[in-house]
């Protein structure tokens, strides 16, 4: 097979522990051939299936280790609260979480995706299609991840903004100096300190704050 | 067309029905079905009649799925789908999208997701709080065998034999992360310092610990219970030893659901809190319920690990026995569920003090916004449940200090063991 840009991306299946289940139980049995064809599309579509992991307590760990780009895990699995604590303490290194649900409602899909939840994508996809869908659901949780990196950045922008001012203002009060004088003396001091103008700002108001 | 107008006017209607309704039950005693009546004709009815609420597979989703079986939905005018979910991710993610309309859901999730600590921000609404009490944390017994049985030996046992202690909770905003991280700071052990957490859904802690995985863990009931009858944990503290009378489980939903559809959210909760008073109602009762929620479509585990904690039978593993009057409460005269807006700004408090949030939030007003007040006071009045005077509410906790929701930001701030 021709090698795929997909190639590179790294992923790890979160999934029942076995592929030959108890031939009794139906449900079982169902579960374990969707997560077979699963992987088999996968596979078909170039990507590099690191590794297939059980939801266990381990799973926070093997998590650290593989540093997967992406990890696809059944939608309603218990596993599902055991990748939120990854979510959560990793949050400054997001990865993007696609899901395969039982329910075929399209409309739930779309809305999940809008609303920004982790990709839910319908199982049974035939594996030719799970390629498609995947590329998809990458190339939101970038654009995604994009706009929350500038909300990020904008919010920091307007905090720093905010002490710089507040600074400023002591500054002026106590010198009776101009703006832009005060400003010199952050400016200055950030410098000679190697620190972001803002934190000397931080800096200042801590200080006045206990001077009075 | 002017949203807040025609609010106004239904409420008013709303008034006028009431006292009609109030009338006639002080005429001719409690009439059957008059409400139902009242409810179906006026402009009460119920914009949505079918309402799906997701619950976990615990003992605290009895008042929701008792309103349902009961018929207590029907009175109301709506009918309540009750909807087993695997995770607390996965309810989450149904509420945001709307696949469920409401759920039985952790209290701090609901406030988790309204700040948007992990993945989607939306508004939340919590409409009442389903019970208090009735959560435990268990330590292992191997843990236990050499006597950690309590924060303090606990403290001394994981400072004498130095090696990776870990501690599992259900989600990381939830409450029983919180009554972990609560407790274990009581006792100066930092939960993120001194130990390894780890999330685990609630059926699978018994067979963690069981295989060593784990040294303790904080959950529902029946887990803990479970753990003490298959003879390998014990429990070290009730949740309400940590916080009497806590809130706990909450009917969550979302901002949205709450604007279009105020007079179904006005009807469920009007049903679960007479589902909630029959639950409480007596000792007959609360077996009948253990039984319903026991089958296989709700908890799926034996009578017998429900029944002994509900009715307030508690023992540690250890051989001690007590009848605990803090047991897991339904209703307590409608104290139970007023959803006081000191309660949901503890679990922010919490969650700045763990570092989940990073800034203080507007702590007053995200509880204003988030807890419906002013829905739940009419919904209770329908169902003619007493409703406190108060929106806050004052708690001593296990190490002393006092909640009362005044300055926050400085309770949040004041605990010696934190993060940051």
């Amino acid at each position: 097979m021709a090698p795929t840009p997909a190639s590179s991306l790294r992923i790890v299946i979160v999934a029942p522990e076995t592929l030959n289940p108890d031939p009794s139980d139906v449900e079982a049995g169902w579960e374990a051939e969707r997560s077979r064809s699963l992987r088999i599309g996968l596979l078909q579509g170039g990507y590099d299936v690191v590794a297939v992991l059980p939801a266990d307590v381990f799973l926070p760990d093997r998590l650290a280790q593989i540093q997967p780009d992406m990890i696809i895990v059944d939608a309603e699995s218990q596993a599902r609260d055991t990748l939120e604590h990854v979510v959560v303490a990793t949050r400054d290194a997001r990865r993007p979480i696609v899901l395969f649900t039982d329910d075929d409602d399209t409309s739930h899909v779309k809305d999940a995706i809008a609303a920004g939840v982790t990709v839910y994508v319908v199982a049974g996809l035939a594996p030719e299609r799970i390629k498609p869908v995947l590329d998809v659901a990458l190339a939101r949780f970038q654009h995604e991840e994009a706009l929350r990196r500038e909300l990020a950045k904008t919010r920091t922008q307007l905090q720093d903004r905010k002490l710089v001012e507040r600074a400023k203002g002591i500054l002026m009060k106590r010198y009776g100096c101009d703006e832009q004088q005060a400003y010199e003396r952050l400016r200055k001091a950030a410098m000679d300190k190697g620190l972001r103008i803002a934190e000397v700002a931080q800096r200042l108001i801590d200080v006045a704050d206990v001077i009075g | 067309m002017n949203d807040n107008s025609s609010l106004k006017a239904a409420l008013s209607r709303r008034t006028v029905l009431k006292a009609t309704a109030a009338a006639a039950a002080g005429a001719g005693g409690m009439v059957p079905g008059l409400q139902s009546a009242v409810w179906a004709q006026g402009s009460d009815k119920p914009e949505k009649e079918e309402v799906r609420i997701g619950f976990i597979p615990l003992t605290d989703c009895a008042s929701v799925v008792m309103a349902s079986v009961l018929g207590f939905d029907r009175k109301y005018g709506v009918k309540i789908v009750p909807t087993k979910e695997t995770s607390w991710a996965g309810v989450r993610d149904k509420l945001v999208n709307g696949e469920l309309d409401m759920a039985h859901v952790l209290y701090g999730l609901i406030y988790g997701v309204h700040l948007g600590v992990s993945g989607p921000k939306k508004d939340m609404a919590v409409l009442m709080s389903l019970n208090n009490n009735g959560q435990a944390i268990t330590l292992s017994k191997k843990l236990a065998d050499k006597g950690a049985v309590d924060g303090a030996s606990l403290a001394k046992v994981m400072a004498a034999d130095r090696r990776d202690y870990t501690f599992a909770q259900t989600f990381p905003t939830g409450t029983h992360a919180m009554w972990l991280y609560y407790w274990l700071a009581s006792a100066g052990i930092n939960p993120f310092k001194d130990a390894k957490v780890i999330t685990v859904p609630p059926p699978q802690m018994v067979a963690n610990m069981r295989v060593g995985n784990m040294d303790g863990f904080c959950v529902g009931e029946p887990w803990n219970h479970r753990a003490i009858m298959d003879g390998i944990g014990i429990t070290a503290v009730t949740s309400q030893e940590v916080w009497k009378d806590h809130p706990e489980k909450t009917l969550g939903t979302t901002a949205d659901f709450v604007r279009k559809y105020p007079n179904t959210c006005r009807a469920v909760i009007a049903a679960v809190l007479e589902a909630s008073k029959w639950i409480d109602a007596g000792l007959q009762n609360k077996l009948k319920m253990a039984e319903t929620v026991a089958a296989k479509s709700y908890i799926n585990t034996s009578v017998d690990a429900i029944n002994q904690r509900i009715l307030g039978r508690y023992q540690n593993g250890l051989g001690k026995t007590w009848d605990d009057p803090n047991h897991m409460k339904f209703f307590n005269d409608g104290a139970v569920n007023f959803p006081y807006l000191s309660d949901g700004m503890w679990f922010l408090t919490q969650h700045k003090r763990w570092g989940l949030i990073k800034e203080h939030p507007d702590y007053l007003a995200v509880a204003r916004q988030v807890n419906q007040i002013d829905l739940y006071k009419e919904a209770a009045a329908a169902a003619k449940v007493s409703v406190p005077t108060q929106v806050m509410r004052s708690s001593k906790l296990i190490d002393g200090v006092v909640w009362d929701g005044k300055d926050p930001a400085k309770y949040a701030d004041g605990f010696k063991v934190k993060v940051g």
